[in-house]
């Protein structure tokens, strides 16, 4: 606790110490209750959260890992570190247009159905 | 019904054994410890009211865990500062996307009263409020500790997870820096009420 005299400081402490606030709006203590007995009645939001909050981490964790891997196998063929640790394939428009004829190829030799 | 002369102990034995009346009880005991760490740190209003409110329902949910190393009133006065901080980060997120620094500086309002005129108590503590909500956040956490709960130097290091050298030098700013606004009022002459004095 603060040692109370009576020097300057201490008046200006106590109009300080004064000012203080010293209720919420009234029947707080009746809201409080009410969403106590909200809880209890919709305990299935709550259990939903804590397991939200238990899971989060363990799949950023898994994320970050998988990014780390990503990463780590192709560093070195990745134009870009989002590339790599996406694991994104390079694109040129060679590329795209071998995907897109490979593409036209499997539909035109799509067996017709019976 | 929980006699309001129960002690803390008394009272909690009876929440932890589902009796809402005795947790109705601690609720209104406590009330003004929280208020004064919610409304000191966010100003009236509902996101005060929300970290009151939350302060009460994490205290419901571990209530099993209190073990009374501190006292009550230190437990929820702790949770009500780390929402409240947490609150007030929040709202400096959502601030600061639409408006600039300059526009959330908060002035210290004039008072009414003229010089050696007694001011209304409200009134100057609406300065007084105004003055520490225009405190840096951290400065404010230790005002509101020290000044409105009254905590040892010791409680505001646990509660801010901060060494105790470092509350006394931002109290010692802060009470620089509330001199500093609440001096015209001072220089004006104006007259503290018995109340407050």
């Amino acid at each position: 606790m603060i040692d109370h005299d009576t020097s300057p400081e201490d008046s200006f402490a106590t109009l300080v110490r004064g000012a203080a606030p010293t209720a919420f709006e009234p029947g707080f203590t009746d809201r409080v209750l009410a969403r106590l007995r909200a809880e209890r009645e919709h305990p299935f939001s709550l259990v939903l959260e804590r397991q939200f909050r238990r899971i989060v981490p363990l799949l950023a964790a898994a994320s970050l890992l998988f990014a780390a891997y990503n990463w780590w196998s192709s560093r070195d063929t990745a134009s870009s570190v989002i590339d790599a640790a996406l694991n994104l394939p390079r694109v040129s428009m060679a590329s795209a247009y071998t995907a897109s004829s490979l593409l036209e190829t499997a539909t035109t030799t799509e067996p017709e159905m019976p | 019904m929980p006699d309001l002369d129960q002690s803390d102990a008394d009272l909690l034995a009876g929440a932890r054994a589902g009796d809402e009346r005795a947790f109705a009880a601690l609720v209104a005991r406590h009330e003004g410890a929280v208020a004064a760490t919610a409304i000191g740190m966010l100003g009236y209003g509902d996101d005060a009211d929300d970290v009151g409110q939350e302060t009460f329902i994490r205290f419901h949910r571990a209530i099993d865990r209190f073990r009374g190393e501190s006292s009550l009133k230190t437990y929820l006065v702790h949770i009500a500062m780390n929402l409240s901080l947490n609150a007030l980060r929040k709202r400096k997120r959502s601030l600061l996307r639409f408006v600039s620094r300059d526009e959330t500086t908060i002035d210290t309002p004039e008072l009414r009263a003229g010089p050696d005129e007694e001011v209304d108590v409200g009134e100057m503590q609406q300065v007084v409020r105004r003055a520490v909500r225009g405190l840096g956040e951290k400065h404010r956490a230790v005002v509101v500790l020290r000044m409105f709960q009254e905590c040892s130097t010791r409680e505001a290091a646990d509660i801010l997870g901060v060494p105790e050298g470092t509350v006394l030098s931002r109290l010692s700013r802060a009470i620089k820096e509330l001199e500093a606004r609440l001096e015209p009022y001072v220089r004006r002459g104006v007259v503290l009420p018995e109340t407050i004095r």
